[in-house]
C-alpha cells in the first residue's frame, strides 16, 4: 500500500498521502499552517507535532528533548509517513492564530467594474458565435478554412490557429447545427487560438477567473466575460505560508525541484480550492471556463508556474522571467477546462510585480495629467510614481503586517474583522467590525485607526511604547511586555481578549516607515516633494475602508491635502479583471511594464537614513507633519 | 585685492546647559552659534570643559597605565574625586556608579548612593553623575542618587531610547539635567530627545551623547554624525540643539594601542580622540588620565585665546 490517511487533531482532519510524504506537507494539505520559519529545513524547531498513532521515520534533531521524543514528539518537516498515522497538533506549532483558517473566506467585491469599461470590452477569451455559409460546389472552401475566414475577417488579421482535437469532428459538429457554432477564440501572444468549437450559440456561458496572487494572500474573482459581471469574490490566506512566511525563505525553498513541486503545490490547490467555490456557489460549470489571468508579485508567479526562482535572490537580483508567456491551462496544474488559457500581467522587476502594473491599470495613473502616485499596501509597500510621461517605481520590504499578519490578532479583511476604531478620553474603546460581527481580530484599517487613536489619547509615546504608568484595565503585562486591550473577551468571538501588543506595534511601525521612506525618497530620485502630488492612490487588501486622516497621523502617509487621496481597494485584482475583460487593457499592461522605471531602494544610500527617520509616530521630523497634533 | 572670506550665516544655535550651583562651579556648556572655533562666523561663549572620571568603587579593569597614574587613590573613591580637584584642577567630575553592576557585585543602591553623597560632599565642583548601563539596576539606584543630591544641578546620565522614563521623571522632579545617549544615530538622538521633552522636560535641560568611538575605531562615524546634528541644529532643528557630551577615556582606555604601548601612548591616544571631538563639536569631553585632562585643557584654552 503506497498511500496513508492521516489524521490531525484536534482539528480532526484527514488526509490521504502517498508514503514518503512528509508531515509538514501532509499539514499543509490538510490545511493546517504550521510554524515553519526556516523554510522546513530541520532548523527552527518550531513545527513540532506529536505522532499518537502510527510510524513515522523521524531524523533526530536535537530541538527535540529526550523527554518530548518520549512523548512522541518530532519535527513534521522531518518526518516521513510511513503507515496511517494519528498526529496531535499543539497550539503553539500552529503559523497563524486559531482564529483564522486556511480556506477561502467570502469578501465583498471592493471596486465593481464601472458599467462603461474604460477599454474596449473584447475578453482575452471570446465566444463568437458564427452563421456560416453552408458550402457549395462554388464556394468549397474547407469547414475550417470557413470558420478561419469567418474569424478572420471579425478579428481583421490573419492570425487565427487551433488545435488538431478540435477539428476531428468538426465536420458533424457543423452539418448538425446547420453551420451554427461558437467559436471560443483565445488571444495569445498578438495571435488567435480557437480553443473549442461547439454547435449553437453559447456565447452567453463564457466565464473567466481573475486572480491576485500575493505573498502573504490570494484574492479571486469569478467573472461573467459576457456580461462583464463579477459574480463571486473570494480571499485566502497563501498555503506556501507553510513554508515559511517571508519571501525569501521561500525562494531558497523553492530553489530544490521537490521544493519548488511543494510550492506550486501549495498555491494551485490555493486557486483550485477558491475556483470550486466560486463556481458552485455560481452553479457554474467548470468545463465553461476558458480563461484564468493572474497579476502577482513576480516571485509568486515563479513559484506557481514552477520557475526556478533560485537566481531572485542572489546578486544582482535578476528575475528569469518578468513577462510570462500565455500558456494552457493544464500546464499550470490548474483543475478547469485544460484547454483554457492562463495569463498574467507583466511586472517591471524582480520586486514590482504584475500586481502593481495591474494596480497602474486600475488607477488610471499611466493616464494622469499632473503628479500621481499609487501606493499598493501588501506584503511588500510597492510604490509607483508619475504621470502619462513617465513614471518611476520601488518595492518598499514593509512585511505584512498591514495584511493582518504576523501581529497578535492580526488578520484579513473579512467578516469579523476590527476595521475602526475609537478611543474615548476614558480609554473606552468603540470598534466596528467588518459584517457587524462579534470582533475576531484586526484587519490593516483597524491597525491604522487603532495607532492613531492611542497616540492621541497618549497610551503610546512616540516610539511605540505604552504608557505603563497609565491607569487602566485595557493595559497590563504580558509575558513579553505590555499589550493593550481592544476587546474584552466576552465582547469578542473567539474566547478571549483581542489585544495589540507592544511587539505588534514595533512590527506596524517598520512597516509604516518603510512604505513613508519609499515615498519620499521615490519623491526625492526624481526632485519632487510631497506636497507636488496632485493625486495619491491608496491599494491594498483593507477591505472597504481605510481612515486617511489616521493613515496621515501615524505617519505611513504624507501630510498633505486628505482630497488628494483614493482608496481604490485591490486594485491589483482590479487590473487583473479589466485585463481579462479587454485585450485592449491587457495589451496597455504590455505597455505601461516597459515605461516603468525601477528604482532599486536598497541602493539608495539616503533611504536607510530616511527610514529610521520614520519609525516615530508620525516621523522624526515633525515638519512634515504640520497638520497632525499627536 | 584682499581675499573676503566666504562667512556661514546661520539662524539656530545650540542651548546653554549650566550644571552645578553657586558654590559648586556653576558651569555653562554650549551656546554656540557656530561650527567649533569659527569665530569668524559666530559665537562659542562658553569653552569647551574636559572633565575626570571617577568611579564609586575600584575600577578593577582599567589598564595599568592607567591605574599607575592615581595609585591607591583608586581604592578609595572620595580621596579619588578630591585628588581630581585639589591635584589636578578638575572644574567637572563625572561619577559613574559602577559598583552597583550586577558584574561588579551589585552593591545595594542605598549604600552607593550613600559613597555618591560623600564624594559630592568632599568636592566643590559640578557634577555628572552615571549609572552603571544595567537597566534594571539603574532604574532603581539613579532616583536615590537624583534626590541625595536634590538641588545640586547634576547632570545624569544615560538615558536611553529603551530606557529613559524613569531617570527623566526623576531628574524632573529634582531639579537635575540629563544626558540623552543615541548609537551614532541622529535619528534616534532627536527622537529620544523628542521623547523626553514629551514626558515636559525641558529640551533646554539635555545633553547629547552621540555614542563616544575611539580614534582608529570608528571615530569618524560620531565626527560626522555630531557634524550633522550641529548642522541640523543651526537651521534651527530644536531637538537636535543640544550640547554635546562624550565619554572620551572609556573608549580610549579600551584600545590595544592605549592599554598596552605605554601610559605615555595612552594619554596621547586619549588627548588625540578629545581633540578630534572638539573639533566634531564637543561641549564636555570627560576623560580618565589626569594628563589627558591636562593636555586638553590647555589645548581649549590655546584655541579658546583667538576668540
Amino acid at each position: 500500500m503506497s498511500e496513508f490517511v492521516v489524521t490531525f487533531e484536534p482539528h480532526n482532519k484527514h488526509v490521504i498521502v502517498p508514503r514518503g510524504t512528509d508531515l509538514l506537507t501532509a499539514c499543509l494539505r490538510a490545511g493546517i499552517f504550521l510554524s515553519a520559519s526556516c523554510g522546513g529545513e530541520g532548523l527552527c524547531g518550531k513545527c513540532k507535532v506529536v505522532v499518537r498513532k502510527g510510524a513515522v521515520k523521524s531524523e533526530r534533531s536535537r530541538l527535540v528533548s529526550e523527554e518530548e521524543r518520549k512523548k512522541g514528539v518530532v519535527l513534521a518537516c522531518e518526518s516521513i509517513v510511513e503507515s496511517d498515522l494519528e498526529v496531535f497538533i499543539p497550539q503553539e506549532s500552529i503559523e497563524t492564530h486559531p482564529h483564522l483558517t486556511a480556506e477561502s473566506e467570502e469578501c465583498a467585491p471592493d471596486m465593481l467594474p464601472e458599467e462603461d469599461l474604460p477599454f474596449k470590452h473584447a475578453p482575452m477569451v471570446e465566444k463568437i458565435y458564427l452563421e456560416l455559409d453552408r458550402p457549395t460546389h462554388e464556394d468549397s472552401i474547407s469547414d475550417l478554412g470557413r470558420i478561419y475566414k469567418a474569424l478572420e475577417d471579425r478579428f481583421k488579421t490573419m492570425s487565427v490557429s487551433t488545435h488538431l482535437a478540435n477539428v476531428k469532428h468538426l465536420g458533424d459538429v457543423l452539418r448538425e447545427s446547420d453551420f451554427k457554432v461558437t467559436a471560443t477564440v483565445g488571444y495569445k501572444d498578438g495571435a488567435f487560438e480557437i480553443l473549442a468549437l461547439e454547435p449553437g450559440d453559447t456565447t452567453r456561458l463564457n466565464y473567466g477567473f481573475a486572480f491576485d496572487i500575493g505573498t502573504t494572500t490570494v484574492t479571486g474573482e469569478l467573472i461573467d466575460l459576457h456580461s462583464k459581471k463579477v459574480l463571486a469574490t473570494r480571499i485566502a490566506y497563501n498555503r506556501q505560508a507553510g513554508y515559511g512566511s517571508d519571501i525569501i525563505t521561500r525562494i531558497i525553498y523553492g530553489s530544490t525541484p521537490e521544493g519548488l513541486e511543494k510550492l506550486s503545490e501549495a498555491i494551485v490547490s490555493n486557486i483550485d480550492e477558491m475556483v470550486e467555490d466560486m463556481a458552485e456557489a455560481c452553479e457554474i460549470n467548470l468545463a465553461t471556463v476558458g480563461a484564468v489571468l493572474c497579476a502577482g508579485n513576480v516571485t509568486m508567479m515563479h513559484l506557481l508556474l514552477k520557475i526556478d526562482p533560485t537566481h531572485i535572490r542572489k546578486e544582482p537580483y535578476v528575475a528569469t522571467v518578468t513577462a510570462f508567456p500565455t500558456t494552457p491551462i493544464s500546464e499550470v496544474g490548474i483543475e478547469l477546462n485544460p484547454k483554457g488559457l492562463f495569463f498574467s500581467v507583466p511586472g517591471v522587476a524582480t520586486y514590482v510585480g504584475g500586481d502593481i502594473v495591474a494596480g497602474v491599470l486600475s488607477s488610471g495613473l499611466y493616464k494622469e495629467e499632473d503628479l500621481a502616485l499609487l501606493i499598493d499596501i501588501g506584503t511588500n509597500g510597492e510604490i509607483v510614481l508619475g504621470n502619462k510621461e513617465w513614471m518611476i517605481g520601488a518595492a518598499a520590504s514593509a512585511g505584512p503586517a498591514f495584511e493582518g499578519s504576523g501581529l497578535a490578532f492580526g488578520m484579513k479583511a473579512v467578516k469579523g474583522a476590527i476595521q475602526k476604531v475609537s478611543i474615548d478620553e476614558k480609554l473606552g474603546v468603540a470598534c466596528e467590525t467588518i459584517g457587524s460581527d462579534k470582533p475576531r481580530g484586526i484587519c490593516g484599517s483597524g491597525y491604522i485607526d487603532l495607532l492613531f487613536q492611542m497616540a492621541k489619547r497618549k497610551i503610546i509615546a512616540r516610539n511605540g511604547k505604552i504608557d505603563r504608568g497609565l491607569a487602566s484595565k485595557r493595559i497590563r503585562k504580558n509575558e513579553y511586555g505590555y499589550e493593550f486591550v481592544v476587546a474584552f473577551k466576552d465582547e469578542s468571538a473567539v474566547g478571549k481578549d483581542i489585544v495589540i501588543t507592544e511587539d505588534d506595534i514595533e512590527n506596524l511601525k517598520r512597516a509604516k516607515g518603510a512604505i513613508y521612506s519609499a515615498i519620499i525618497s521615490l519623491l526625492d530620485k526624481v526632485g519632487k516633494k510631497a506636497e507636488d502630488l496632485k493625486r495619491i492612490y491608496i491599494a491594498g487588501g483593507f477591505g472597504s475602508y481605510i481612515n486617511v486622516e489616521s493613515a496621515v497621523s501615524i505617519g505611513l502617509l504624507p501630510d498633505i491635502d486628505r482630497k488628494l487621496y483614493a482608496y481604490i481597494g485591490n486594485s491589483s485584482l482590479a487590473g487583473a479583471r479589466l485585463s481579462l475583460l479587454s485585450r485592449e487593457a491587457f495589451l496597455k499592461t504590455h505597455e505601461i511594464h516597459k515605461g516603468i522605471t525601477y528604482l532599486d531602494l536598497s541602493s539608495e544610500p539616503r533611504y536607510m537614513d530616511e527610514y529610521i527617520a520614520s519609525l516615530f509616530f508620525p516621523h522624526t521630523d515633525m515638519g512634515r507633519f504640520p497638520s497632525v497634533r499627536l | 585685492m584682499g581675499i573676503e572670506l566666504v562667512k556661514e550665516k546661520y539662524s539656530g544655535g545650540i542651548n546653554t546647559v549650566e550644571i552645578g550651583k553657586a558654590g559648586r562651579g556653576p558651569v555653562k556648556i554650549g551656546g554656540e552659534t557656530t561650527l567649533p572655533f569659527l569665530f569668524e562666523e559666530g559665537q562659542m561663549p562658553h569653552p569647551p570643559i574636559a572633565g575626570l572620571e571617577v568611579f564609586d568603587c575600584e575600577p578593577v579593569d582599567w589598564p595599568e597605565p592607567l591605574k599607575k597614574a592615581w595609585g591607591d587613590s583608586l581604592k578609595d573613591p572620595v580621596k579619588w574625586a578630591q585628588r581630581c580637584v585639589s591635584e589636578f584642577g578638575a572644574k567637572i567630575l563625572c561619577v559613574r556608579m559602577q559598583s552597583i553592576h550586577p558584574d561588579w557585585g551589585g552593591r545595594p543602591s542605598d549604600e552607593a548612593v550613600a559613597t555618591l553623597k560623600a564624594m559630592a560632599q568632599a568636592v566643590k565642583v559640578p557634577l555628572v553623575v552615571l549609572g552603571c548601563g544595567d537597566d534594571d539596576k539603574d532604574n532603581e539606584a539613579l532616583p536615590k542618587a537624583s534626590q541625595a543630591l536634590k538641588g545640586e544641578n547634576c547632570l545624569f546620565g544615560i538615558a536611553t531610547q529603551d530606557n529613559y522614563k524613569t531617570l527623566t521623571a526623576t531628574c524632573l522632579a529634582d531639579g537635575h539635567s540629563i544626558i540623552a545617549d543615541s548609537p551614532i544615530d541622529i535619528n534616534i538622538a532627536k527622537q529620544l530627545n523628542i521623547l523626553i521633552s514629551d514626558m515636559g522636560f525641558d529640551p533646554k535641560r539635555i545633553a547629547m551623547h552621540p555614542t563616544t568611538a575611539s580614534l582608529g575605531y570608528g571615530m569618524e562615524y560620531v565626527y560626522s554624525i555630531m557634524e550633522r546634528a550641529r548642522l541640523a541644529a543651526f537651521i534651527g532643528d530644536k531637538m537636535l540643539s543640544m550640547p554635546l557630551a562624550l565619554f572620551v577615556g572609556q573608549e580610549a582606555w579600551k584600545v590595544k594601542e592605549a592599554k598596552e604601548l605605554g601610559e605615555k601612548q595612552g594619554v596621547n591616544w586619549e588627548t588625540a580622540t578629545s581633540v578630534a571631538m572638539l573639533q566634531a563639536g564637543a561641549d564636555l569631553l570627560v576623560v580618565r588620565h589626569p594628563e589627558t585632562a591636562r593636555l586638553v585643557t590647555k589645548y581649549i584654552d590655546m584655541i579658546m585665546r583667538k576668540r
